[in-house]
């Protein structure tokens, strides 16, 4: 192998022979096969940049055919020949001389001009009298590809994409028959074939993208919005009276809407795009219940209302406040569930583990927004907790949260129908006053009796509430409702 | 004879930045005495949002449907479609679960209620091995065409193929045994992630083309693309009969494994059903015909059957570079032209160093590299490549007194040295083209046209476009393309010689007009090969004998010659706006004999039972 030595020899001595064609044209004519042969390992010395003329019959025993996925080793011989090939085998090639000529002997001839192949660099080879630094013209030339081509080859699913890769790193069925192959696809069947697969081992994975953690895009000092425009219009109310304080409280109610919407739109509890959410006009219906509701309902029954009925502004406060506590809920429920879904291995064992942590959350946002309720009438001086207030906010948040997520269909018919309900407790009791219809005011009044005037609402929304938690377990622990990030078409 | 072509596109050819829109305003425009419903899928907003170019009156209607987005449209299934869903739904993911690996564990089992679709669970284990690969395509396009006349019948695809039960089907067949390894390690991330690609790759299946006045009225069916283009182009095949013409420029299969992303199992799933739906539309298509042979190697390698390949290369436009071809000494003898759009694949770091090692030689030798970058990328490849060349060539003068110039010059089509593309091609005696990977190399064919020698590095289609007629280089490998430049630069006649022989070969091969003949020719054989199979019946399941006449789908034409682009296909284009369905059915039906026009019934060789409805063609068949 004392060929091999010669790599320290640069290959610029090459350089003077670009000056022209090179006159051994004539003697590359062989048609087929033996040509490309030729110019394989033109390429190959004069990568190495070898001096010699030695004689090209030696190229011969480089034309066998050889088998697919031949071990390296069973061709040590041929490394020698193969490295004693002229230099001047490989110049330039004028086609227009050919012109009546085929193609393939045009292609051949590319070829021989061509040089360096993809064979020609051998990181990989075996043969043991080579020093790994002058690897080339190795006696595996596929293993050397597939050194090259690693990442491609081990990343493969299936034969054609190497073919794909390949073809896109510029192998062409010219450069596979240097390889032995009729074509770039027969050669990535056998690079596809012959890395190693262990069955056991799965492939790996990439790590899961970074979860977004905390607030991204300001929504978090958004959420905050509602709530300071509640507690700053139930300030107005409180410090004006007469005329203005109406216009003071229609104004409130209009910025609390805004900001509510504000907020909603722009963090995890954005709906996604393409569904039209008609929940708006059955949520401001149920807080405005809330708000009026129980006083009027009162009122009504004690044969009223005279005058202004006495405004439930804490449960609206607190619920306004808690839009902050419902985000971080919604962003928590979104995060944990999209780490769960990375780390769970069936739809199966994901419902299991996200139950949990739906429930979780959801008793988490009650939490907030029962102290936030207890703040707020020592704040304001009013009735504190409220069983009715507890259950509107754990309504809204449910159907939020499912509309979130894709199921907009239930939310809107529970929302519907719970503010439906409510107006029609608050019907009745009027309408009782009709002459003969005072029977209609009994289940309102029964309930009332019972529980006192806000079991009207802690029951409607009570029940709804329930319903949609038994839903959301359902619907919600479902990996298809977690595909897309909130928000997304 | 007329022929009523329906003109699938995707992202393509009404639309202003449709991809291959020339090419099919050329042809369209080129056979005007056929008629063209275009059936465009858009790509994004983006594209609808910037219109259409102007349409010739032969086309006489346009429906687009958006394959970017898709509209829920309500539709719950009942008991029995969700059924049929996930029969259909679990076949073809049993199949994309199990592709390829026939063979090695004999006997699939059928997953789920395969016997509905027939295939067969009674099969021996050999009589599989045998039959594999042809079973498993059957199987794939029964589970397509099931899908289809699913999403016909009850409509509501797009919330099933979104829904739990999708993603629960796939995860069944993912965990069936005797399939793929890299489906056997499918998460549920991964499962999500092919049942959503899953999703947009059959929104075409939920489109309301389909229909007896839609694709149900053409002559044949002339896809632009492979891939999603050409599925409506098979449903039309399976629901009508209409034979389906594919021409593939690129190839779409090849562009999935390239672009694909995401971990093993997606890709490997993916990659299964997309090649599965590639061999599906080459096996169905009458004819197809790749613009390249390496087009068609990637065709015949996915199943297509030879015969039916024919090889149309792309036409260009030639008159605009006529006059530059016909005066081949207008050159400066020592320029070096480049020409293309900078993008990273055409390596031009290559022919830089390469320009070095010329400039070694010839001194005097300059290049000039014409094209604006393309996308981001682009431009950073483009400002990399100029700082190259600073480091490389300084500027230098001939005199002391003179102010220095680069021998290498970027320069922009529209810049005062170079007006138009026939100017930059005039401007050298020398083209170059040094890129690693090329579809079909369109600065060569033009460079051809210009008569100009070319020097080339082997990627792509470059090898048969140039033919003989230029001289070819290894890619990657500067020094040779430093050697064949400076052998042609030393060379005038020798430059000559292969400049006249490369316009004689792109006048030949590449012209506009000839591409116009080829498919003018392959439209009326595919047409005249394919079987009568539009039959009229009465409401009482009679045949009606001339119910159908053949000029019938071409109203306004063959009754009234003189005012025929004046007739409806001018009304047609008016009222074209996404749904223009009632215009051609009134025309298909004014051209039919009066007593034949009473809800006309299609016949599938055998009357079906006096029923009065459509009876779509396959479903008798099967």
């Amino acid at each position: 192998m004392s060929e091999l030595r010669l790599d320290g020899l640069e290959a610029r001595d090459g350089a003077e022979q670009w000056d022209g064609p090179s006159p051994s044209k004539p003697s590359l004519s062989k048609p087929g096969c033996p040509s490309r042969a030729e110019g394989a390992q033109g390429a190959a010395s004069r990568a190495r940049g070898g001096p010699g003329a030695l004689s090209r019959s030696d190229a011969a025993p480089r034309s066998l055919p050889r088998s697919e996925g031949v071990p390296a080793a069973l061709f040590p011989s041929e490394a020698a020949p193969r490295a004693q090939v002229s230099p001047g085998a490989g110049r330039v090639s004028d086609s227009a001389a050919l012109l009546e000529g085929d193609y393939p002997e045009t292609v051949a001839e590319a070829e021989a001009a061509g040089g360096v192949g993809f064979g020609a660099d051998d990181e990989g080879r075996i043969s043991p009298e080579s020093a790994p630094a002058s690897g080339r013209g190795g006696v595996d030339p596929v293993k050397a590809l597939m050194h090259r081509h690693r990442e491609l080859c081990e990343r493969a699913v299936d034969p054609l994409e190497i073919a794909a890769g390949l073809e896109a790193y510029g192998v062409t069925d010219r450069t596979a028959a240097r390889f032995r192959h009729r074509d770039v696809f027969s050669l990535a069947e056998e690079m596809y074939a012959r890395v190693p697969r262990d069955a056991e081992t799965p492939p790996e994975r990439r790590p899961p993208p970074p979860a977004a953690s905390g607030p991204g895009g300001g929504w978090a000092v958004l959420a905050l919005l509602p709530g300071a425009l509640c507690a700053a219009a139930v300030a107005g109310v409180r410090l004006t009276h007469g005329q203005p304080r109406l216009a003071v409280a229609a104004a409130g109610a209009l910025a609390v809407a805004l900001g509510l919407r504000v907020a909603l739109r722009c963090g995890p509890l954005r709906a996604p795009l393409g569904t039209t959410s008609r929940n708006g006009t059955w949520t401001c219906w149920l807080i405005a219940y809330a708000l009026l509701g129980d006083g009027l309902l009162a009122a009504g029954l004690a044969a009223g209302p005279e005058g202004p009925w006495p405004l439930a502004t804490t449960p609206v406060l607190a619920l306004a406040l808690s839009c902050a506590p419902a985000l971080w809920c919604a962003h928590l429920l979104s995060v944990r569930a999209r780490r769960k879904l990375v780390a769970s291995r069936g739809l199966a064992d994901f419902a299991d583990s996200v139950k949990p942590l739906l429930l979780g959350v959801f008793a988490l946002y009650l939490c907030a927004l029962v102290s936030l309720l207890a703040v707020c009438g020592k704040v304001l001086d009013e009735p504190a907790v409220s069983a009715g207030a507890v259950a509107l906010g754990a309504l809204l948040l449910l159907a939020r949260l499912l509309t979130v997520h894709g199921f907009p269909h239930a939310p809107a018919v529970v929302l519907c129908t719970a503010a439906l309900t409510e107006t029609c407790a608050l019907a009745t009791v009027f309408a009782s006053r009709l002459p003969g219809c005072s029977y209609l005011a009994v289940p309102v009044r029964t309930v009332t009796d019972a529980w006192g005037p806000g079991a009207v609402t802690a029951l409607v929304c009570g029940i709804a509430a329930l319903l949609l938690l038994g839903h959301a377990t359902r619907t919600l622990t479902r990996a298809s409702a977690h595909a897309r990030p909130p928000g997304a078409t | 004879m007329h022929v009523r072509i329906g003109l699938l596109t995707e992202g393509g050819y009404p639309y202003v930045s449709g991809d291959a829109r020339l090419w099919c305003d050329r042809l369209v425009r080129g056979l005007e005495r056929h008629v063209f419903d275009v059936y465009a899928l858009s790509r994004s907003e983006q594209q609808e949002d910037e219109g259409w170019v102007p349409l010739p009156p032969q086309i006489s209607r346009v429906r687009t449907a958006p394959l970017w987005t898709a509209e829920d449209d309500g539709v719950v299934h009942g008991r029995r479609a969700r059924r049929r869903f996930a029969e259909a739904y679990g076949e073809l993911a049993s199949v994309i679960c199990s592709a390829g690996t026939h063979g090695a564990r004999g006997t699939r089992e059928a997953f789920g209620r395969g016997e509905a679709v027939g295939t067969g669970e009674a099969l021996e284990t050999g009589e599989a091995r045998e039959s594999g690969p042809i079973l498993e395509a059957d199987r794939f396009g029964n589970a397509l065409y099931g899908l289809a006349e699913l999403a016909r019948d009850e409509g509501g695809l797009v919330g099933a193929l979104r829904s739990e039960a999708a993603v629960h089907t796939l995860e069944r067949a993912c965990r069936a045994p005797g399939v793929l390894g890299a489906a056997r390690e499918a998460r549920v991330p991964d499962l999500l992630a092919v049942a959503a690609h899953l999703e947009r790759a059959l929104r075409p299946l939920s489109l309301d083309w389909y229909e007896d006045d839609g694709l149900g009225s053409v002559d044949l069916c002339h896809a632009t693309a492979g891939g999603s283009a050409a599925l409506p182009g098979l449903l039309a095949a399976h629901f009508h009969e209409v034979p389906l013409l594919v021409t593939e420029y690129g190839v779409p299969l090849r562009a999935h494994y390239l672009g694909a992303s995401g971990d093993a199992p997606v890709r490997a799933l993916l990659a299964a059903f997309h090649r599965q739906l590639t061999a599906e539309v080459y096996r169905r298509a009458a004819c197809l015909t790749p613009g390249n042979s390496h087009a068609r190697r990637w065709q015949e390698r996915c199943g297509a059957d030879r015969a039916r390949i024919r090889t149309v290369y792309p036409g260009m436009e030639a008159a605009r570079f006529a006059e530059v071809g016909e005066a081949p000494e207008s050159a400066d003898p020592h320029t070096l032209v480049w020409v293309g759009r900078v993008e990273p694949a055409k390596d031009l770091i290559l022919l830089l160093h390469a320009f070095a090692e010329i400039r070694r030689a010839e001194p005097k030798a300059r290049l000039r590299i014409v094209g604006a970058a393309a996308g981001d990328e682009g431009a950073a490849y483009l400002g990399h490549c100029r700082a190259l060349a600073a480091q490389l060539f300084p500027d230098e003068a001939d005199r002391v007194h003179t102010v220095g110039d680069n021998p290498v010059s970027f320069e922009e089509i529209g810049d005062p040295a170079v007006p138009d593309l026939a100017e930059a091609y005039a401007s050298g005696a020398v083209v170059v083209l040094s890129s690693v990977v090329e579809g079909f190399p369109i600065s060569l064919v033009e460079a051809m046209f210009c008569g100009r020698p070319t020097v080339s590095t082997d990627a792509g289609a470059v090898v048969e476009v140039i033919g003989g007629t230029g001289l070819v280089v290894p890619p990657r490998n500067p020094r040779a393309l430093a050697e064949a430049c400076v052998a042609l630069l030393r060379a005038p006649e020798r430059r000559a010689r292969l400049g006249a022989a490369a316009r004689a070969r792109a006048l030949e091969l590449f012209t506009v007009e000839q591409n116009v003949a080829a498919f003018r020719g392959i439209y009326l054989e595919v047409v005249s090969h394919a079987p009568v199979r539009k039959a009229v019946l009465d409401e009482t399941g009679a045949l009606l004998p001339f119910g159908a006449l053949a000029e019938a789908p071409v109203p306004g034409r063959w009754t009234e010659p003189r005012l025929g682009t004046g007739g409806l296909g001018v009304a047609g284009v008016a009222g074209v706006a996404g749904v223009a369905g009632g215009a051609g059915l009134g025309g298909a039906v004014s051209g039919r004999p009066r007593w034949a026009v009473d809800t006309p019934v299609r016949a599938t060789g055998t009357p079906p039972a006096a029923t009065g409805e459509p009876v779509p063609a396959g479903e008798g068949a099967r």
